[in-house]
């Protein structure tokens, strides 16, 4: 076999596998537009009803489409702000105690979902939070630590911590040691973990299950409800819906991040 | 009323005293070097200083007024770290003028401080570039001109040179004494380089296990150190045992008398002598000097001055610094003769 056909049959594997990835993603595509009225692919014309029926308030797309971002947001904001304290803090004065707390943060990723699961549906229930908005937000919240920590910690790991000292000694109190010094230097870091914890909570499902029902719905709750009891095809529209607006912020951050590099490298 | 005085200050981590009844008087405007070997207290010393540490006990006095209570935002001291501690965000300028936007100066002032602060330290070129596209030197001038920019009482310096190479720690330590006569601010100069601190300082304290064994001018230090440690620490030296009887000196196997100011007057069964390789001479020398039969041990290429290694009869050996011109190698294993100037013997009991 020569060099150019082994170089054509691996491009031919790479596509394949790549395919393989994408391809069944892309299927929600045809099916959301179809005119039946189940989940199948068009048959004898393209209809665009069920987008419509994302919109209709007896269906509850709406309200867990907002129950998922205000829980997203929120959870995006408490996580990233505690992680960051905790690295922070971790960051300036080292010890045996922060190793521990850390240990203890990053737990998360290494209790499985289904038994975290369990343990909270018992406090929750305890405090009467079961099925609100705050009970999902503890939970998103502890599960979104990790994640948040982990890449405000990454940001912090190249950064001199004496930078603090040297800013006490030059006049500098607390907060603008965090403000002005610390704060530009880890702002990528807390960029990544606001997104990592915002997608942490906008497709958590496991532990949601457990603690939800019908008061507070959020939107991976809804798309299972509605996959298990239905086989509506608005489904298939409101994943399409996700699926172009995730392509849309992908395609975006790439042309901004070529943008930049090429500015940098013109200087 | 004195500047700033250290009064017995002790601080312990555990059981280690890292400082241990630290006394130290500073005269405003001066130049001190805190000098001696690793984990003897140094850095202890300037942080507590600085406000980073609370010692266990003592007092800091800054113009008679206790500051040990005093936060280090409060305390005007600049501080110049080993590692520069620049901030990594700000361009040079910016970190120059940080501790000056942090005391609300206006912006017009801040402008002609940063450019005042660029003049003296040479960087006037480089004011927009970050830390990272700096190099060693360029980077501990910014630290210099951050801590010197708001005017500090008190400039307090952890051997900042200590990751430069050698060309260009001796050319910083001109820029220092530069920067030092400029601006007449106090500064408290941390090194193990006794090198550095003899040619930098006004004035020296040596610290030896958390305790200052000695202070004084580099000069008294050098030339009539009271204590073993100071004598063997401060320039290199080679000790002989000695001793006195009848105003007469018994060492190097020959015997001497040693002018007033060596000699205590006083006879004394064994003392330890010292005397520097390079107060060393080849031959009898002049009337009046010491001479003593050696044998030469070993011999070390040295370009201007040869280094000899040489062993006395009673067994003792030291190091001779010897003019290149007057012995060669094949001075190895020959008894020779040597001389040294009786001033330049010195006495420790
Ligand atoms: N945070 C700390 N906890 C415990 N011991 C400490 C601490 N900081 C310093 N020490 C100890 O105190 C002693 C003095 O330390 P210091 O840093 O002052 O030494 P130094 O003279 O600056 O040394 P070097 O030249 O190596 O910098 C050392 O024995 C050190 O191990
Ligand atoms: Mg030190």
């Amino acid at each position: 076999m020569s060099a150019r056909t082994r170089n054509r049959l691996l491009m031919a594997v790479v596509w394949l596998f790549l395919l393989l990835l994408f391809l069944p993603v892309l299927v929600v595509i045809p099916v959301s537009v179809t005119d039946k009225s189940y989940l199948s692919l068009p048959a004898d014309g393209i209809s665009f009803e069920h987008y419509g029926s994302l919109t209709d308030p007896a269906k509850g797309w709406v309200p867990s489409f907002r129950n998922s971002a205000l829980a997203a947001i929120a959870t995006a904001i408490m996580a990233t702000g505690i992680a960051a304290a905790f690295a922070v803090g971790a960051w300036i004065r080292s010890g045996w105690w922060p190793s521990a707390v850390r240990l203890l943060m990053l737990s998360p990723l290494i209790v499985p979902p289904i038994i975290y699961a369990v343990g909270m549906v018992r406090v929750l229930s305890k405090v009467s939070m079961l099925d609100t908005f705050w009970g999902v937000l503890v939970v998103h919240v502890v599960l979104s630590l990790p994640m948040a920590f982990l890449a405000i910690a990454a940001s912090l790991a190249n950064l001199d911590n004496r930078m603090v000292t040297a800013a006490r000694s030059l006049g500098a109190r607390p907060i603008t040691i965090f403000g002005r010094v610390i704060l530009p230097n880890i702002a990528p870091g807390l960029a990544a973990g606001a997104f990592l914890a915002f997608i942490t909570s906008w497709d958590e499902i496991t532990v949601t299950l457990f603690i939800t029902a019908r008061h507070f719905v959020t939107l991976p709750r809804r798309i299972y409800t509605s996959i298990t009891d239905s086989i509506d095809p608005a489904l298939a529209a409101i994943a399409a819906v996700l699926l172009i607006a995730t392509m849309a912020v992908l395609i975006a951050q790439t042309l901004l991040k070529g943008r930049g590099a090429r500015a940098g490298s013109a200087k | 009323m004195s500047f700033l005085v250290v009064d017995s200050l002790t601080m312990t981590y555990g059981p280690l005293r890292a400082l241990n009844d630290v006394s130290l008087t500073v005269k405003e405007g001066e130049f001190i070097s805190l000098l001696g070997p690793s984990g003897s207290g140094k850095t202890t010393l300037l942080m507590s200083l600085a406000g980073f540490n609370k010692p266990t006990s003592g007092r800091i006095l800054l113009d008679g007024q206790d500051i040990i209570a005093r936060e280090p935002e409060d305390r005007d001291f600049g501080f110049v770290f080993q590692g520069y501690a620049l901030f990594p965000h700000l361009s040079v300028s910016g970190n120059i003028a940080f501790p000056l936007k942090v005391r609300k100066w206006d912006a017009v002032r801040i402008r002609a401080r940063v450019e005042e602060m660029l003049a003296l330290v040479g960087l006037k070129s480089l004011a927009d570039r970050k830390p990272r596209q700096l190099s060693g030197g360029q980077q501990q001038r910014v630290a210099l001109a951050r801590a010197l920019s708001f005017g500090p009482r008190v400039l307090l310096l952890d051997e900042p040179l200590s990751a430069l190479d050698r060309m260009l720690r001796e050319q910083m330590q001109t820029e220092l004494r530069r920067l030092h006569r400029e601006t007449g601010v106090t500064f408290l100069y941390v090194t193990h380089d006794q090198q550095e601190a003899l040619t930098m300082s006004d004035r020296i304290a040596v610290f030896e296990k958390g305790k200052i064994v000695e202070e004084g001018s580099p000069t008294r230090l050098f030339k009539s150190p009271t204590t073993r440690f100071v004598a063997e620490f401060l320039g290199e030296n080679n000790f002989v045992k000695g001793s006195r009887a009848n105003g007469v000196w018994q060492g190097f196997g020959t015997s001497f008398s040693l002018p007033e100011q060596r000699d205590s007057g006083e006879d004394a069964g064994s003392a330890t002598l010292w005397l520097r390789p390079g107060d060393i001479g080849f031959g009898t020398g002049r009337d009046g000097d010491i001479s003593f039969t050696a044998k030469v041990e070993d011999f070390v290429f040295g370009g201007t001055h040869n280094r000899l290694a040489l062993r006395l009869r009673s067994g003792e050996t030291f190091v001779a610094s010897i003019s290149a011109d007057l012995v060669a190698e094949d001075a190895l294993g020959k008894d020779l003769t040597f001389h040294a100037r009786p001033e330049a013997v010195g006495v420790l009991r």
